[in-house]
């Protein structure tokens, strides 16, 4: 990232945040959202190829491995309105691959939507531990990977393991995937490897995983901040007892508590992307990330829950947006790390910076 | 619909309280069927029925009602013990309000004809009820319905919908409220009808939940022509009716039940996560655990109003409060224990007993229905502590 000025970056943010309104509008019904529910691949492929071609999951990669080489803050805010959008294309995931895989054929391969490589790193719940028992030494892979988002529509498999990285196709001889429905309409793949031939690539998931874990808090934050617009609106227009239900104060003092769960969200979320950005390291740097998953887990929940309270009855249906809202921050809510655990990282991480 | 002959049973009344626990708890053990213990959804009556009709048959379908119409005519120290013995067991809710509802409305206010002809119909299973009560525009603000019914000569023509209606799709019949005279004050120009579902005019759409089931319906009423015979008390005094027969609905929905069914969910998680022995976790488990014991203690002082035989005041508002808001706090925690299996669609492992997102969903409406939980605030607020406004 070259030394921009504030409002360079505010103007780059703004920009992106724009462009992502035609695929992932954050207007609008979600039609297309319902018909890709419970379908495998649980997404469009189309659609998926036609962020690779505005460059979505390049954003983070140098220009020399044809990325466009921007910062957290406007990953970010593409990821945010992903969130927003409820798209079900896995822009995390394989930004995640395609960042360790970054300068290899293979990320271009990613970039370009030709081949969905989504990264098979985790062996247990409720870890960032990435390597695991699997082996993928001498070209052949064994172990088990679980909590794939969106493997369902994976060519191949970036594994990672206790000898590195190793790309394994999906349909080579070994590999068995089994997925299971997610409650946004999307699935989990669980990887087994039996002898399975494996590529060995060089890199590590570490990095991408981080940045994955604060992509994933800022989609939160898009979820959270649409579905609280519309229960505003909400509050707004639906009327009981002759007013709308909007001026009963009791309604008015959960609606601003949820708006302050909102701005503490939005803070989190865009000051961490920024301190990235302005490259802090070390120890201080995860304490950062874990503080803005916790903070977005949390209140995701929390502020769709309260969608639902908000809207009545007609919010505990499936025909109601709210719902699909909430059911997304289901699913984000633990991934690449719950609250509990991001919280519990922060804490042994014992910073002393404005992170401790 | 299949029906059958209902059995008069022995008056049960006789036996102390603990030989009647005991006799309620080894019939439900050797009759209920072990499929259906705690369900994870509400059950349709073709999955239900079986009970129901064993119930029938022992004559315990109807343990309210007196024995001279066929029910059990159990005291209520008695019928709470049965409800105690039936959540113990996990006993699923049967297709019940012809039993809860219009029985005791049909005994209180009915007349002999309509007696004669609809109790023996429940005892048999013959007759399905569902209530029709919410509309899209009246929900916590019920007393503003809107469906109408205008007398034709011996009949009314119903125009209207009603919303939320449970297990609409299961029912033959259904209890409405109505609007019947449009100038009085809302509470006053309202009856109370009975309808039979097969009226032609008569449509039934089911909604479908959260978590993706067909509870609920709506039922939209097109000109539909029934007679006035079936009209339930006076017309325009629908409304006192209505609300008497709401007042138990609030004892039933403040019982720890769901609560103590999801916490012993949240420790079979635990155990399945390894979590259960941190320090963290029993901390947040046993907070819960002594929320269910309170509940149960405040619980308990109710039960022994009812046993009293006394009537209920407006503060029993605060265990429906209390009960669903403890459910939701306990289904939330399963969501932090589970990690990423809090996205699953489906129970974990294919295991019932580890369906985290499941009970999460179930546990969202129940601050909801039965009056949402903001309505029984404003009860507490206006009624018990009779603050201005």
């Amino acid at each position: 990232m070259s030394a921009a000025s504030s409002d360079d970056r505010a103007e780059s943010v703004r920009l992106i945040r724009d462009s992502a309104a035609g695929l992932a509008p954050r207007t609008g019904d979600l039609r297309r959202i319902r018909a890709l529910r419970f379908e495998d691949p649980g997404f469009d492929r189309a659609v998926w190829k036609q962020m690779c071609e505005m460059g979505w999951p390049g954003l983070r990669l140098p220009e020399e491995a044809g990325g466009s080489a921007l910062g957290m803050a406007e990953y970010c805010a593409i990821a945010e309105e992903v969130g927003a959008a409820l798209a079900p294309e896995p822009l995390v995931s394989a930004t995640m691959a395609a960042r360790a895989l970054a300068g290899t054929p293979h990320a271009t391969a990613i970039l370009t939507g030709e081949r969905l490589i989504l990264p098979a790193w985790q062996e247990r719940p409720n870890t960032l531990d990435t390597r695991g028992d699997t082996t993928t030494a001498g070209g052949t892979a064994n172990g088990r990977k679980i909590f794939i988002p969106q493997a369902a529509g994976a060519d191949a498999f970036l594994v990672s393991g206790k000898d590195g990285l190793a790309l394994v196709e999906r349909d080579a001889p070994g590999v068995t995937l089994t997925t299971e429905r997610t409650q946004d309409g999307g699935n989990f793949g669980t990887l087994s490897l039996e002898n399975a031939p494996c590529t060995p690539v060089p890199g590590d998931l570490t990095e991408a995983l981080e940045e994955a874990a604060l992509a994933t808090a800022a989609s939160l934050l898009g979820v959270m901040d649409r579905v609280f617009t519309m229960t505003v609106d909400y509050l707004k227009t639906r009327v009981q007892f002759g007013k709308p239900i909007g001026s009963f104060q009791a309604l008015q003092h959960r609606a601003a508590d949820l708006k302050i769960q909102v701005s503490l969200s939005r803070a989190s979320v865009e000051s961490v992307a920024a301190a990235l950005d302005n490259g802090l390291t070390g120890p201080a740097r995860l304490a950062a990330i874990s503080r803005a998953k916790a903070r977005a887990s949390d209140s995701g929940m929390l502020v769709c829950r309260q969608a639902i309270q908000l809207h009545g009855g007609i919010g505990y249906t499936d025909e109601a947006d709210p719902g699909l809202f909430l059911r997304k921050a289901m699913v984000l809510c633990n991934l690449y790390g719950s609250a509990t655990l991001h919280r519990t990282r922060f804490a042994t991480l014992a910073v002393d910076s404005d992170e401790g | 619909m299949t029906a059958v002959t209902p059995h008069q049973p022995e008056d049960l009344n006789d036996l102390s309280d603990e030989a009647f626990r005991q006799h309620i708890r080894q019939w439900i053990e050797a009759n209920y069927p072990p499929e259906l213990r705690n369900p994870p959804k509400r059950l349709h009556w073709s999955e239900n029925q079986v009970w129901y009709f064993k119930l029938a048959e022992q004559g315990w379908l109807c343990p309210s009602w007196p024995r001279e119409h066929g029910g059990m005519g159990l005291s209520a120290g008695k019928q709470i013990i049965m409800v105690e013995e039936y959540e113990r067991h996990g006993v699923a809710r049967t297709n019940d309000h012809g039993i809860l509802m219009v029985g005791p409305l049909l005994i209180a206010h009915g007349t002999q004809d309509q007696r004669d002809f609809f109790l023996p119909k429940i005892l048999a299973g013959e007759h399905i009820w569902c209530q029709g009560y919410s509309e899209p525009n009246a929900g916590s603000d019920l007393a503003s319905l809107r469906t109408e019914a205008v007398a034709d000569g011996d009949d009314w023509i119903i125009n209207g919908s009603k919303i939320w209606t449970t297990l609409a799709n299961d029912a033959n019949w259904i209890f409405l409220l109505v609007r019947t005279d449009k100038t009085a004050k809302k509470q006053e120009g309202i009856t109370f009808l009975l309808v039979p579902m097969d009226t032609p005019g008569i449509t039934v759409r089911p909604i479908w939940t959260i978590d993706l089931h067909d509870e609920f319906c709506e039922v939209f009423f097109e000109n539909v022509r029934v007679p006035q015979k079936w009209t339930v008390g006076a017309v325009n005094q629908g409304w006192t009716m209505a609300k008497a027969l709401l007042g138990h609905e609030r004892i039933y929905l403040g019982s720890a039940k769901l609560s103590q069914y999801a916490l012993d969910r949240l420790k079979t998680l635990a155990d399945r996560m390894g979590v259960a022995e941190d320090p963290d976790f029993i901390d947040r488990y046993t907070r819960l655990k002594l929320e269910i014991a309170d509940l149960k203690s405040l619980h308990a002082t109710y039960v022994d109003v009812v046993r009293r035989g006394e009537e209920l005041g407006p503060d029993v508002s605060m265990l429906k409060v209390i009960q669903t808001e403890l459910f939701q706090k306990i289904t939330d925690t399963m969501m932090e224990v589970a990690g990423e299996n809090a996205a699953l669609l489906e129970p974990m492992e294919g295991n019932r007993e580890l369906n985290p997102s499941g009970l999460f969903l179930q546990a969202r409406p129940s601050t909801i229905y039965g009056g949402s939980n903001e309505i029984q605030r404003n009860i507490l607020a206006k009624n018990v502590l009779r603050l201005p406004g």
